[in-house]
Parts: structure tokens; C-alpha cells; sequence
């Protein structure tokens, strides 16, 4: 008697249980520590936080998360122009998306942390004093989108030579040999001469 | 000639030297290349004496763009551009980025070609991990490893060559599964969809060959006391180092960190197999041989259980024609041979991505040279960056 009410419960919340993502409980807690919005895409997690916030949320998910690891720091520029590739399906707000993905060095767990940019200012603080790695991608990410990173220790280019001009990862900026030969996509093989054209190099057909 | 007498000779030997050496700083310029061609490395260090200062490593003369160029690509070309990342253990860094878009497109990938995938990138790392041992020891000074290692890897590259068609770039992942082996015997296509004839027996009997060659390098390296003189104690990396430059791979296990994204991520399904996470101790250069090593023997055993185990069944799942990835996010990360390799796909609904970022091992591990390079011996930097068994290809993209 006393059992089967608990086995009732179990029973009833189970369907409900299965269709919360195995990460919500972990994607929860990071967002309420960082102060921030959750979203899982598939098993990816990933936290919005205000940019004014940026560095103090890396602080608190390295510290108080456990979240050591520096895996990598990038942008998306989100563009409605685009000179290389294809624009996107539907109009965006125009803004840089940075990016940071953080793990820790036990279960596996990993938090994309996000943020967005005003494409007038991109300036964003620098992570090199929580996460001495984030030297060198935020270089990265200065060379191929133009984002300032403030308090940087030495914000050079990292590939590209000194005096090269422009921010290749920007959707505004084209594939130069693509401008000179389109390839491949649509106009992949030159078109094959037609039958009862006069050739040059066979005179008698 | 004056000889001296046995007293002068010990009171010389006692005394003290007293008198500071007036050394003056100078720019050492190393490169632009890296001393045993892993690619194309600078370096600009302020000597002192014989000690290193200010280490900046100058990179991208490798650079090749692969994120721009991924945004002008359809998802099939893509493969064959990421498998150029790391050369050396080109198969390897297909896997995440094909298991992103089949994350995206919710594609069930049938078991067996899951497995032959396993088995593949496992084989990669053991190439890649031979590669280090040939190379490492010679950096060292000691050549005979080289011919141990090369002829193994030999082995391995042939059995890969024979599936994919190719030694370093296979470009062998289709989204859905893996290509179809040809050289089966047949030509028709229809009954060359495996593997081909005697492949799971001969890749298990090199196995037992791999491991045999392993022991050989370890009684041929282990023993050397100039080995161990130039690796013992040289270039420690603590483990919150090493997290917060985003070190991975051996290199981190080596500095005590139990940590394989192998047993905590489930991109292939190694959770059905056993196998040792192996770590070093001191996290010196030494650890980082000896991890490499050892980890040889755990994807041997790890390759010879999928054999005995690999079902039987369809290589490709379902897909349409004209590949196109729905709209969605997602990180998708792997162990590769040189540590963590993901790929942050980013679609719209296109027949290629919006962005695709690509985060490469090499690249977080050598941002870390200045800090483990600080005050080393001019001679130790080879010792150490040898140790770290980076390619420039995976560093500059």
C-alpha cells in the first residue's frame, strides 16, 4: 500500500523525464551562475550573456563551475550582405556573435559561451587574465573579424602578414580567387562545344 | 709540457669559481622552420647566454583558410579539406566534422560503419602516435627508433591505403556512413559495397605486429641514459597550465589529467570497448613519449575488440542526393591522435554551412611555447617542442 503510490508517481513522471534533454539540469545551473540564457542545440550547450558581463561570467564558470578547460574562442559574423558563399534564409540582426567554449576536465561537459556585438564597436574585454589560452584566439578573431579585444597584452595579427588589409571572415569580404574563376558550384566544367561547331584543331569534321 | 701532480690537480677541482660570467642578451631567430620540417614554425627568442627568454612563436605560413573557404564549399567537398588539417593522421579529423552534419541532419549512421569508422581513426592514431616515435628520438639524436616506427607505420598506412584509396588524405566519410570499398576484387559496384577481402584479418594480425614493435621501442628508447638525461624533468606543464591554454591530448594526460574524450563523448561508440586512459606523472617531456607510447598498445587492443565484434550490415544510412543540413548549431568535439579536434557547425538550411569553426589541437598547444619555453636551454627547446608533437597544418588551418 504505501508503495504503489510512489510507483504511481515514478510511472507518471518518467514520459515527462525522457523528453527533458539529459544536459537542461548542468545547462541550468551554468546559466544561473553566469547570470545568462540557456539553450541546447542537440548536445551543445550553449549560454548568452551580456557582453558587459563577459568577463566576469568566464570568472565564475572557471571557479565556481569547475569549468577549466579553454577550448576555443571565435565569432560568427551574422551579415543580411554576402559576398562569399550563401546568404542567409531569413533577415538577422547585424551583429558579431563571439563565442568561447569552456569544458571541464572530468565528465566532459562543455559550455558555449555567447555574446553579442554592435558591428559599429565591436569591442569586447579580453579573457587573458581568467584563461591565459584565450591569447592567441582572440588574436584570431581580431585579424578575421575586427574585434577589439581591450586589455589585450598584444593585439597583432596572428596568420596573416602585418600589412595585409581587411578581415577575411567577414561576410562582406569575397574570395578573391573565387572572383577571378567561379568554381565550382554552378559553372563547374566549361560548357563542351557544340557538335556542328567549326574547330580549329579538327578542320575536316 | 707541464704535467700536474695529483694534489694540484684536486685543489683546482675544489675551487670555487667566483667570477660572473658578463653575458650580454641577443635575438635568436629560429626559422621559419621547424627543426625536423613538422611544417613551417618561426621563432624569435631573446638568448641569454644559453637560456631561452620571451618566446614568440611567428605562425601562418601554413595558412590556408579552410574556415573561409568551408563557407564557399558543399558539405561532401568539406571532407576532403579537413582531412588536410593534420596530415598525419588525415582520417581522423573527418569524423567530427561528419558526425556535426549528421548531428544536425538527425541521421542514424548504421552500426558497422560506425565500427569501420572506429577502427579507422584508431589506426590513425597509431600512425600518428609512430610518426612521434620515429621523429622524437631522432630529434634527440638517436636514429635507429625511426626505422622501428616507420616500418610499422608502413603497415598501417598499407591496410588504410587498401579501404580508402589513399595513405594520408582518404576523404573515406560520407554523411550517413563511409564510401563504399572498392578493391574487394570485384568491380562491379553492387557487390563492392565492404571492406575488402582479408582486411579485418590482416589489420588484426598487424595489430599483434604493432604491439610486438611497441615493446621493441620501448627497450630500444627507455634504456637510453641520453634519452633520459634530455627528456627526465625536462619541460614540466602542470595540469592548470595546461587547462587554461587549452592543452589536450597526451599532452595533458601526460600531466597526471585523466581525461579522453573518447570515454566521455559518444561521436563513435567507444563506450562498448575496454581500453586504458594512460597519463604520465610529471607531465615533463619524458610522460609525454612514454604517454604516446602506451597509448599505441590501447588502440591496438582497442581495434582488435571492434574486429572480433563488427556486425554485419549496411555502410550507409539513407540520405538525400543533394546533401543540405537543416538549420541548427552544434559542437561536436573528438580525441583525435594531436587532442581535442571539434568543429562549431553553423547552418542555415544550405547545401553548405554559414560558418564553420574549426577548433584544432595543435593550435591551443603550441600557444602555450612561451610560457613552458620561458628560461629553457637553447637545446632543450627541441627536446620540448618535439615532445609536444604538433603539425603546423593543425596549427594554422
Amino acid at each position: 500500500m504505501t508503495q504503489s503510490p510512489s510507483e504511481g508517481e515514478a510511472a507518471a513522471s518518467a514520459p515527462e523525464e525522457a523528453e527533458v534533454h539529459p544536459l537542461q539540469e548542468f545547462a541550468d545551473r551554468v546559466a544561473a551562475a553566469v547570470g545568462g540564457d540557456a539553450e541546447i542545440q542537440f548536445d551543445t550547450v550553449k549560454v548568452k550573456v551580456p557582453a558587459d558581463q563577459w568577463v566576469d561570467a568566464h570568472q565564475t564558470a572557471r571557479d565556481d563551475l569547475d569549468l577549466v578547460f579553454f577550448s576555443w574562442l571565435s565569432a560568427i559574423d551574422w551579415a543580411n550582405e554576402v559576398e562569399a558563399g550563401d546568404p542567409l534564409s531569413e533577415e538577422v540582426d547585424e551583429r558579431f556573435e563571439v563565442m568561447s567554449a569552456l569544458s571541464d576536465l572530468t565528465d566532459g561537459n562543455l559550455v558555449v559561451m555567447s555574446t553579442d556585438l554592435d558591428k559599429e564597436e565591436a569591442s569586447l574585454a579580453t579573457l587573458t587574465s581568467v584563461y591565459a589560452g584565450a591569447n592567441w584566439h582572440e588574436r584570431e578573431a581580431y585579424e578575421m573579424f575586427g574585434i577589439d579585444f581591450a586589455g589585450h597584452p598584444q593585439l597583432e595579427h596572428l596568420y596573416l602578414p602585418d600589412s595585409f588589409a581587411g578581415n577575411p571572415l567577414l561576410k562582406s569580404y569575397p574570395l578573391l580567387s573565387r572572383e577571378v574563376k567561379p568554381w565550382p558550384g554552378t559553372v563547374d566544367v566549361e560548357a563542351m562545344p557544340e557538335k556542328d561547331e567549326p574547330t580549329t584543331e579538327n578542320p575536316e569534321s | 709540457m707541464t704535467t700536474l701532480d695529483a694534489d694540484t690537480v684536486r685543489h683546482l677541482s675544489e675551487a670555487q669559481v667566483s667570477v660572473e660570467l658578463q653575458t650580454e642578451d641577443m635575438t635568436l631567430n629560429i626559422g621559419p622552420q621547424h627543426p625536423s620540417t613538422h611544417g613551417v614554425l618561426r621563432l624569435v627568442a631573446r638568448v641569454n647566454g644559453e637560456q631561452a627568454y620571451d618566446v614568440k612563436p611567428v605562425i601562418g605560413y601554413m595558412h590556408r583558410g579552410y574556415e573561409k573557404l568551408s563557407e564557399v564549399r558543399t558539405y561532401p567537398q568539406i571532407t576532403t579539406i579537413v582531412n588536410r588539417i593534420d596530415w598525419v593522421s588525415g582520417y581522423a579529423n573527418e569524423v567530427p566534422f561528419i558526425v556535426a552534419a549528421e548531428k544536425l541532419m538527425e541521421i542514424e549512421v548504421p552500426e558497422r560503419a560506425q565500427y569501420i569508422r572506429l577502427i579507422l581513426t584508431e589506426m590513425a592514431r597509431i600512425s600518428s602516435h609512430l610518426v612521434f616515435n620515429a621523429s622524437y628520438p631522432l630529434e634527440l639524436g638517436a636514429a635507429t627508433p625511426l626505422f622501428f616506427a616507420l616500418r610499422e607505420r608502413e603497415r598501417i598506412l598499407d591496410l588504410l591505403e587498401s579501404v580508402t584509396g589513399g595513405r594520408f588524405h582518404p576523404n573515406f566519410n560520407r554523411i550517413g556512413g563511409v564510401k563504399p570499398a572498392y578493391g574487394s576484387g570485384s568491380t562491379t559496384r553492387k557487390q563492392v559495397q565492404d571492406l575488402p577481402a582479408g582486411f579485418l584479418a590482416e589489420t588484426r594480425n598487424a595489430m599483434d605486429q604493432v604491439a610486438i614493435a611497441v615493446d621493441e621501442l620501448e627497450n630500444l628508447v627507455a634504456g637510453n641514459e641520453i634519452i633520459l638525461a634530455r627528456t627526465k624533468g625536462i619541460g614540466i606543464l602542470p595540469p592548470e597550465v595546461a587547462a587554461a591554454y587549452g592543452v589536450s591530448g597526451p599532452n595533458l594526460r601526460a600531466s597526471g589529467v585523466p581525461f579522453d574524450l573518447r570515454k566521455t563523448q559518444d561521436y563513435l561508440p567507444y563506450d562498448k570497448f575496454d581500453f586504458d586512459v594512460i597519463t604520465g606523472e610529471n607531465g615533463d617531456c619524458w610522460d609525454r613519449w612514454y604517454v604516446r607510447l602506451a597509448e599505441i598498445r590501447e588502440s591496438a587492443k582497442l581495434v582488435q575488440q571492434a574486429i572480433d565484434s563488427i556486425p554485419s550490415g549496411p555502410l550507409q544510412a539513407k540520405v538525400p542526393k543533394v546533401i543540405k543540413v537543416p538549420k541548427g548549431e552544434t559542437y561536436v568535439r573528438a580525441e583525435n591522435p594531436k587532442g581535442e579536434m571539434g568543429y562549431y557547425l553553423v547552418s542555415d538550411g544550405g547545401s553548405g554551412p554559414y560558418r564553420l569553426k574549426i577548433r584544432s589541437a595543435s593550435f591551443s598547444n603550441i600557444s602555450m611555447l612561451p610560457w613552458i619555453l620561458e628560461g629553457a636551454l637553447v637545446p632543450d627547446i627541441i627536446a620540448i617542442m618535439g615532445s609536444l608533437d604538433f603539425v603546423l597544418g593543425d596549427v594554422d588551418r
